[in-house]
C-alpha cells in the first residue's frame, strides 16, 4: 500500500506568492549588484586569499565581511555564517517585509526554514585555533549552539523577531532548495501562514580543504559544462524568501525531490534521481518541459556532475529552453547554492533576461542546444532551478513570473 | 495565536538502539520499569542493509540511524524503499567535525576523503538510500536542542499534507575531542518510526498533535529508568515521546522554539 | 592459491587494510596479482582517494586523481608497490 501511494504521482498544489526575496554572494549585496553582475557578464570569482595554508583554487568570498559586526544584543551569535546572514537580512528592504508580515500573521504564524550545509562550524575551527592550555574554547566560543547546524536559524530567528517553527535542513548542496518544498508544505497542511525560507554558508578550511581532498576544485576559475573543465570553485551566499498564499511577486509553481540512492559523493550515472525530481515538480506545478523558458541548472563544473546533467537536459528539454548554470560567476555556494540561485532564477524573470554561462567557452559535447553560453532575451514566464546534493539528495523548484 | 489541530498519524512501526540497549523490546522494558539488558554499552550497531563499501565507511551516526530505520520499517511491514524520510540530528556526527578541525590545525592538505564525504549532515540518510535502494526524498532536519521535535513536525506534517507514510529517525552521536570541552554528547542513540496518515493492523498507537504557543516550563520530562542510560545523549528530548509509545498513553509536550511547543496526544489503536 | 607478497608488498598491504577499513581482510591474505577495485578487493573511487592520500603520506609518492595511468597503477598490489617503489623517496 505504501508502496503505490508514494509511486503515484503527486497532486498539483496552488501556487505560492514570493512577496520578498533577497541575496548577498561574491556578486555583492543584494539584488541590484546580481542583476547588473549579470547583465555585464561580471564575474566574483578571485583567487584563494582565504586558507591560511596555501590551496591552489579560486573562490566566490563575499566582500567586507571581516569590517560587518552583529547588534549589542547578538554579539554571542557573532561568526562569519551570522554576519553574512545579518548583511544580507538588511538588504532590499527583507527585514522589513518580515516584519510587515509579522504584523498581519503575527510572530508565531511564520515558520522559519533555513538551509545550510555547515553552518558555523568556520566558529568551530576558529575555537579549535584558540583553544586554551587547558584544552577548553575561549570563554566566546564556549557556547554549544555556535558549533551546531542550527546557530543560523537561532541567530536568524531572533533577528527578525519571530516566535514560531524554526528549522535547519540541511542535506549538502540541496539544503536552501528544499526548504520551499518543506514550506509549501507547512503552509497546505496549516502549520504556518506564512514562512521565511533561505540560507546561508560561508567559506570555511574544513570545506576548502575537504572539496580538495575529494580532487574535486579546480586550480581556475570555474567553468561549468566546458569540455576542458577541472572542478568545482567554491563561494559563500546567503540568500531569503518571504512565501506567503496571496500577495505580489513571482509564484513558487511546484517543486520536485528524489534521492539518487547509489553513491555518497557521485552522481547517479544515468541521472535518475534529477530526472524523478524533474518529474515530481512538473507533477506538483502541473507544468511539462515545452512549458520551461529557463533552467538555472546545479552544473558545478565537476566532470560527473556536468556529464549527468547536460545529458539529462538533452534528453528532457526543448531546443527552445534556455540552460545555464551561473556558478562561473558565484561559485558553488553549497547549502546556500539553492537559495543563491532561486532568487537568480526570480531575477530571470523579473528582468526577461536568462544568464548564459561565465568562464565556459567550448561545450562539453554531451550539452544539447538548450545549454547556452551567452545570455538572451527570456520570453516564456516559467523557470526551474536544480539543486542536487552529496548524499544524493535533489530538488527543483519551479517558479513563475509576476502578472503584471 | 490560535491553536492548529492538524489531522492525526498512526505508528507503525518503532525501532529503538542506544549504547546499552539494543533494540525497541530493551527499551520498552526498562520504561516499563525492568533491568537494562548486560550489554557492552560499546558495542556498536552493525547493519546488515549496508554494502560491504559502506558498510567499512560507516561512522556511528550512520550506523546507528541505519538499523533503527530498517527496524522501523521492518516492524511497520514496509519495504524501506517505499518511503520518504525526515533524519533529525542536533549534531550530526561529532566525532568528525572533530577530526576536521583537528586535521585543519596539522595537517589541511591530508584531510581524509573518506571522512570528508561523511561529515555532511546527510551522510545518514545518503547512506539509507543507497542501502534500501530508496528514490523517495528525504531532508535531514537539525534544530539544536530542539531537533527531536522540529523533525517529527516535519514528519507528521508531510504526513499531513502528502497523505502518505513516512519514515522518521533521530539520532546523535558522542561528542569527541576538543570540541567535548564545550557539546555534551554521551553514547549513541538512534531512534525510528514509521508514521501512517490511515490506521492499518500494524498501527500501535494514535499521535494527535497540533502546534502552540507556550514555554519550556510545560515540557513533558522523562520519568523512567531509560534516563540513566540514554538521557546524556544530545538527542535525550526525544525520551518522553518514546516512554508515551511504550506505554500507549500521555501526552507529551515537545518544545520547538523556547516560545513555540508541539503538543502529542497519544493513544492506543482500537 | 595466491602468490606470495614481497615485504614491500606486504607492507602497502597492511597500509591498504588500515585505510579502507577492510573488514574481514587479513594484510597476508591479499593476493598481489588480484585486482584491487570492483571483484578483487571491491574498493571504489573513495578508495581511491584515501589510499593515494596515505600512500604520499607514507611513501612521499603522489597519485593524482586525474591520472591516466591510474587504472594501470592501482590495478592489483603488486602493481602499485612496483609503482611506489620506483618512486618512492621516503
Amino acid at each position: 500500500m505504501a508502496a503505490a501511494d508514494r509511486a503515484a504521482k503527486p497532486r498539483c498544489i496552488p501556487p505560492l506568492a514570493i512577496t520578498a526575496y533577497t541575496a548577498t554572494s561574491a556578486l555583492g549585496a543584494g539584488l541590484d549588484a546580481h542583476r547588473r553582475a549579470i547583465r555585464e557578464r561580471r564575474g566574483g570569482l578571485r583567487r584563494n586569499d582565504f586558507t591560511s595554508t596555501p590551496l591552489d583554487t579560486w573562490i566566490g568570498r563575499v566582500d567586507g565581511l571581516e569590517s560587518e559586526s552583529l547588534p549589542a544584543a547578538h554579539a554571542r551569535w557573532d561568526c562569519r555564517n551570522n554576519l553574512l546572514a545579518s548583511l544580507t537580512l538588511r538588504q532590499d528592504g527583507f527585514g522589513d517585509a518580515v516584519a510587515a508580515a509579522r504584523g498581519r500573521y503575527g510572530a508565531s504564524r511564520i515558520a522559519l526554514l533555513l538551509g545550510t550545509s555547515t553552518g558555523s562550524i568556520g566558529a568551530t575551527e576558529e575555537a579549535y585555533r584558540s583553544q586554551l592550555p587547558d584544552g577548553r574554547f575561549p570563554e566566546a566560543l564556549r557556547e554549544p549552539i555556535m558549533h551546531m547546524a542550527h546557530s543560523l536559524a537561532e541567530y536568524t530567528r531572533r533577528a527578525l523577531g519571530l516566535e514560531g517553527i524554526a528549522s535547519t535542513i540541511a542535506t549538502a548542496c540541496s539544503s536552501s532548495a528544499k526548504v520551499f518544498a518543506q514550506a509549501e508544505r507547512m503552509i497546505r497542511a496549516g502549520v504556518a501562514d506564512a514562512a521565511v525560507v533561505g540560507g546561508v554558508d560561508t567559506l570555511c578550511g574544513s570545506v576548502l580543504f575537504g572539496f580538495n581532498s575529494l580532487g574535486l576544485v579546480a586550480p581556475d576559475p570555474c567553468r561549468p559544462f566546458d569540455i576542458a573543465r577541472r572542478g568545482i570553485s567554491i563561494g559563500e551566499a546567503g540568500g531569503f524568501a518571504l512565501i506567503e498564499r496571496v500577495g505580489d511577486g513571482p509564484r513558487l509553481l511546484g517543486y520536485g525531490e528524489s534521492s539518487d540512492a547509489h553513491h555518497m559523493s557521485s552522481p547517479h550515472p544515468e541521472g535518475l534521481g534529477a530526472r524523478l525530481a524533474i518529474e515530481d515538480a512538473f507533477a506538483r506545478s502541473g507544468l511539462c518541459a515545452a512549458d520551461i523558458g529557463y533552467i538555472n541548472l546545479h552544473g558545478t563544473a565537476s566532470a560527473k556532475n556536468d556529464e549527468v546533467e547536460a545529458a539529462l537536459i538533452a534528453e528532457l528539454f526543448p531546443g527552445s529552453t534556455h540552460a545555464s548554470s551561473t556558478k562561473g560567476w558565484t561559485g558553488h555556494a553549497l547549502g546556500a547554492a539553492g537559495i543563491l540561485e532561486a532568487v537568480i532564477t526570480l531575477l530571470a524573470l523579473d528582468e526577461g533576461l536568462a544568464p548564459g554561462m561565465l568562464n565556459t567557452t567550448a561545450l562539453d559535447p554531451a550539452c544539447g542546444p538548450q545549454m547556452r553560453i551567452d545570455n538572451a532575451p527570456l520570453g516564456r514566464r516559467v523557470a526551474l532551478s536544480q539543486s542536487f546534493g552529496f548524499g544524493g539528495s535533489n530538488c527543483v523548484l519551479a517558479f513563475g513570473a509576476e502578472r503584471r | 495565536m490560535t491553536a492548529v489541530e492538524s489531522p492525526r498519524a498512526f505508528i507503525d512501526g518503532i525501532a529503538w538502539w542506544s549504547s546499552g540497549l539494543p533494540d525497541w523490546a530493551a527499551a520498552a522494558a526498562v520504561i516499563a520499569g525492568g533491568a537494562a539488558p548486560a550489554i557492552d554499552p560499546r558495542t556498536r550497531p552493525a547493519p546488515s542493509l549496508l554494502p560491504p563499501a559502506e558498510r567499512r565507511r560507516a561512522p556511528d551516526a550512520v550506523a546507528v540511524a541505519i538499523e533503527v530505520a530498517s527496524r522501523a520499517c521492518a516492524a511497520a511491514g514496509v519495504p524501506p524503499a517505499a518511503l520518504p524520510g525526515v533524519f533529525a540530528t542536533a549534531h550530526g556526527e561529532l566525532a568528525i567535525t572533530d577530526y576536521l578541525c583537528d586535521i585543519l590545525l596539522r595537517e589541511p592538505l591530508h584531510t581524509s576523503p573518506t571522512k570528508f564525504h561523511n561529515s555532511v549532515h546527510n551522510a545518514p540518510a545518503g547512506y539509507w538510500c543507497i542501502a534500501s535502494g530508496c528514490h523517495a526524498p528525504y531532508t535531514t532536519v537539525s534544530a539544536a536542542g530542539f531537533s527531536c521535535a522540529t523533525g517529527l513536525l516535519e514528519a507528521l506534517t508531510q504526513v499531513a499534507a502528502d497523505s502518505a507514510p513516512v519514515l522518521y529517525v533521530a539520532y546523535d552521536t558522542e561528542a569527541r575531542g576538543a570540541l567535548a570541552t564545550s557539546v555534551t554528547s554521551r553514547g549513541l542513540l538512534g531512534a525510528g518510526l514509521v508514521l501512517s496518515p490511515v490506521q492499518s493492523a500494524r498501527s500501535i498507537a494514535e499521535i494527535g498533535w497540533r502546534v502552540r504557543a507556550g514555554d519550556a516550563s510545560q515540557l513533558t520530562v522523562a520519568d523512567s529508568g531509560i534516563s540513566a542510560l540514554a538521557g546524556e545523549n544530545a538527542m535525550a528530548p526525544c525520551l518522553p515521546l518514546f516512554e508515551a509509545v511504550a506505554r500507549r498513553a500521555g501526552t507529551v509536550v515537545m518544545a520547538l522554539t523556547p516560545s513555540c511547543l508541539l503538543e502529542l496526544r497519544l493513544a492506543a489503536t482500537a | 592459491m595466491p602468490s606470495s607478497q614481497s615485504p614491500a608488498e606486504r607492507a602497502l598491504a597492511e597500509l591498504i587494510v588500515a585505510a579502507v577499513n577492510l573488514e574481514d581482510v587479513r594484510p597476508e591474505d591479499v593476493d598481489p596479482e588480484a585486482p584491487l577495485f570492483g571483484d578483487g578487493l571491491g574498493l571504489d573511487s573513495i578508495d581511491a582517494l584515501e589510499l593515494a592520500l596515505e600512500v604520499s603520506k607514507r611513501y612521499g609518492v603522489s597519485l593524482r586523481a586525474d591520472d591516466e595511468e591510474n587504472r594501470r597503477i592501482f590495478a592489483s598490489l603488486r602493481a602499485l608497490s612496483t609503482h611506489i617503489e620506483s618512486r618512492r623517496t621516503s
